[in-house]
């Protein structure tokens, strides 16, 4: 289940972007689950077809998957097939760092690219005809040869074989009930198992939407030359052009996929990307700049191999690729092979975790969560100063349950202190606590302290999620208070008042970007 | 264990002195001296002799005043009266062990301590415990004689204030001259012995650090847009 202020934010989100009426029918989805058209209707009190355009949008928007299953019909009639909608959060909060994915765009390749992403990431879904629709409306020089459109056409073929761009997913899956004559057979301890590991109805739902791996990236494009389809052995059947009739199928193909293919933006590929970046900066901070290049290096070379955005470890290395890939890097230049050694020993590859001879894994798992230690122990150390940051950090390391006087003899804190700091740390949610009454010795009462990753977490998670919201809001109404000046023409924007808003609005986006790194962090990673 | 010997030896010298003891105060003697070095709290007394209150506390001076018993602070909880013999040394459960005076922890000593330790690590690059132990014995800095235990415990202290690193040896680079997987400390980040606090994402707006985060809504009585911390923030 999402957080309140998950909730709060992600309709906040949608309703600067798309109106109040729009975000009605997601906060509904968000609060109740996945619901049918009906429903929707009905929990909302709208008109049939204010809630269908809503859906549209929010469908367009890769924020709601649709997928259909079969329910059980009234008595005597027979089962029929109704179509469920259900939210797709984790998109909804995509939508503050566009920004973010843009300057991936525009750091690995070009101003077109940037500006082919910028459109879809504006309207969504869109198919290749209509992005070079879009692209020829605003481009300002009068030439709209065949060059230019080709130009384009190459641009977006990098950013589909870059992963950055994808087919959009089935609209609408059939989801087939279990297979209820299975489910006995299985061992009682199985069936727990399987209910531990399964995923939700949703989240089955959106996995099978997702295109083939090898659909997803294909593309069939007329550029003259033949490009792309690195994966898909169909579309090197044009190159021989020894057929006028496989030419002729081919064109006609191009037309079509051109016209009818849906693309749009892989979010996925984008925050791995970034998760990929988190690493590097927090190893950066934590362990040194040598280490940071190596690791940077290590994933660079092997971007392309990742399939999922929550990697464990980084894809395996010899030495000799390492070495190879640190020196392309302009900081990387400068180290000697006994330094690279130095460095992924640093980053905990030695012997003993070598995947195979001579290859290198990084445990990157591992530096996410020492990335969310250190933001929950900085709000720790702010809020409740250095001697409930040792405390705990002592618990969150030992991770099992410590009583009251250990704790206070490790880290040496008065035990009245002690008491008073573990008490305070449970009351917002940041500790656990158990109570042991053991009956005839002298001390008849013990307390037990432990942290609860899991809950903590959510809590951080949360409480990010309230004040993203509120430095939106807080944004909002600066710009409303100062909404006379701002719309002045451009040469009369000076004097002291402006320039407080300047500052203001740039130290808010910064911190609300900042803010979304730690978001990513606890939700996305 | 080893203690019984001793016991032995001085219970007859003990004795020998004793003859000046009134009854009352001859039961209570032989139960604080029993209790050894863990002494006894006078509620208990009062309980396990069955004495009344002003004859115990009467008992208790002249005992003191005789040189037989002495009174300690029992670190759990001052309030607690606590009568040792004389020939004994109070437990660490009642002092609460090196780190405490008089009840008290003694914290200018720890602070001193750890100041020397991270210093002597930032110094070192990289060292184990017996290493940092040995180079502050050898500096000559501090003139208490400080065991191997008590610098683990303050080397552990500082990796909870993340101050200085714990990292086992990989025989690689800066470790060579340390045999593989031993515990070793280095500095953590790029700070020197102070080290810099990272900022985090939360704290570095008003809302990561606010008191009154749980009241406030974005139509309630606190609300960002009436913030006083934010309007603070903001201001240039």
């Amino acid at each position: 289940m999402v957080a309140q202020y998950g909730i709060k934010l992600a309709v906040s989100i949608i309703s600067s972007h798309f109106g109040d009426l729009v975000a009605k029918v997601c906060e509904c989805l968000l609060r109740k689950g996945t619901l049918s058209l009906g429903d929707l209707v009905r929990y909302n009190q709208l008109q049939s077809n204010q809630v269908k355009n809503c859906l549209l949008v929010l469908i367009q928007h890769n924020c709601v998957q649709a997928f259909s299953v079969q329910k059980d019909g009234a008595f005597g009639e027979a089962p029929k097939v109704v179509t469920q909608y259900t939210v797709l959060f984790g998109n909804i909060l995509h939508r503050l760092r566009f920004s973010k994915f843009m300057a991936i765009v525009s750091k690995e390749f070009d101003k077109e690219c940037e500006e082919l992403l910028e459109a879809l990431l504006q309207h969504g879904r869109l198919t290749l005809e209509q992005i070079l629709q879009r692209a020829q409306s605003i481009s300002k020089q009068n030439d709209w040869s065949n060059a230019v459109q080709d130009a384009l056409r190459e641009s977006f073929v990098k950013l589909v074989n870059a992963r950055y761009v994808e087919r959009c997913p089935d609209p609408e899956p059939f989801m087939a009930p279990p297979d209820e004559e299975d489910a006995p057979k299985r061992s009682a301890k199985a069936a727990k198992l399987a209910k531990k590991t399964a995923q939700t109805l949703e989240q089955r739902a959106v996995a099978a939407a997702v295109p083939l791996e090898s659909k997803r990236f294909a593309i069939m494009i007329d550029t003259g030359t033949d490009v792309g389809g690195e994966e898909t052995p169909s579309q090197s059947l044009g190159e021989k052009r020894k057929y006028r009739e496989l030419e002729m199928d081919r064109e006609t193909m191009v037309n079509i996929s051109e016209k009818e293919v849906l693309w749009r933006a892989n979010f996925e590929a984008f925050i791995r990307r970034l998760r990929h970046k988190a690493c590097v900066v927090n190893v950066r901070a934590r362990l040194d700049d040598g280490a940071g290049t190596v690791l940077n290096a290590m994933l660079e070379a092997t971007k392309k191999a990742e399939s999922k955005v929550k990697t464990e470890n980084s894809v395996p290395l010899s030495m000799d690729t390492i070495l190879e890939e640190v020196m392309k890097s302009e900081e990387g230049r400068t180290m000697t092979l006994e330094r690279v050694r130095g460095a992924l020993s640093q980053l905990g590859c030695h012997s003993s975790t070598r995947v195979a001879e001579d290859s290198y894994s990084v445990d990157l798992r591992s530096i996410i969560e020492s990335a969310q230690n250190e933001e929950v122990e900085s709000i720790i150390m702010k809020r409740y100063g250095g001697d409930a940051y040792r405390i705990f950090r002592l618990l969150s390391k030992t991770d099992r349950l410590v009583e009251t006087d250990n704790i206070s003899d490790t880290t040496f804190v008065e035990k009245k202190e002690t008491v008073k700091i573990l008490y305070n740390l449970w009351k917002e949610n940041f500790l656990h606590m158990e109570r042991i009454t053991s009956h005839g010795s002298k001390q008849s009462e013990f307390l037990l302290w432990k942290v609860n990753k899991n809950s903590v977490w959510e809590n951080t998670f949360d409480e990010m999620c309230h004040a993203a919201l509120n430095l939106s809001q807080r944004m909002a109404y600066e710009l409303e208070k100062e909404h006379e000046i701002l719309q002045l023409p451009r040469e009369k924007r000076v004097g002291q008042r402006f320039e407080r808003i300047r500052k203001v609005k740039t130290l808010l986006e910064s911190s609300l970007m900042k803010l979304d790194d730690g978001l990513m962090l606890f939700h996305d990673f | 264990m080893g203690r019984t010997p001793d016991l032995k030896r001085k219970r007859p010298i003990s004795n020998s002195n004793s003859p000046s003891l009134t009854d009352s105060e001859r039961v209570l003697y032989d139960l604080i001296k029993s209790k050894q070095d863990m002494g006894i709290w006078t509620r208990d007394m009062k309980r396990e002799t069955n004495l009344q209150d002003h004859v115990v506390t009467k008992s208790l001076k002249s005992l003191q005043a005789k040189k037989l018993i002495k009174e300690v602070v029992n670190v759990q909880n001052k309030l607690k009266k606590h009568y040792l013999a004389v020939e004994f040394e109070p437990s660490k459960e009642l002092t609460g062990g090196a780190w405490y005076v008089e009840g008290n922890l003694d914290t200018e000593f720890i602070k001193q301590l750890k100041e020397l330790c991270s210093r002597h690590v930032f110094k070192m690059k990289v060292a184990t415990t017996d290493g940092i132990t040995e180079s502050i014995r050898r500096s000559g800095v501090i003139n208490v004689e400080c065991t191997t235990q008590q610098i683990a415990e303050i080397l552990r202290v500082l990796v909870l204030d993340n101050d200085i690193m714990e990292v086992r040896s990989t025989e690689v680079g800066e470790f060579a001259s340390i045999p593989l997987g031993t515990v070793c400390y280095k500095c953590s980040g790029k700070g020197g012995p102070t080290g810099v606090s990272k900022t985090g994402a939360m704290v570095s707006i008003p809302c990561g650090v606010c008191p009154r985060i749980s009241e406030c809504t974005p139509d309630g009585i606190i609300s960002p847009r009436t913030c006083l911390y934010f309007t603070k923030w903001l201001d240039f």
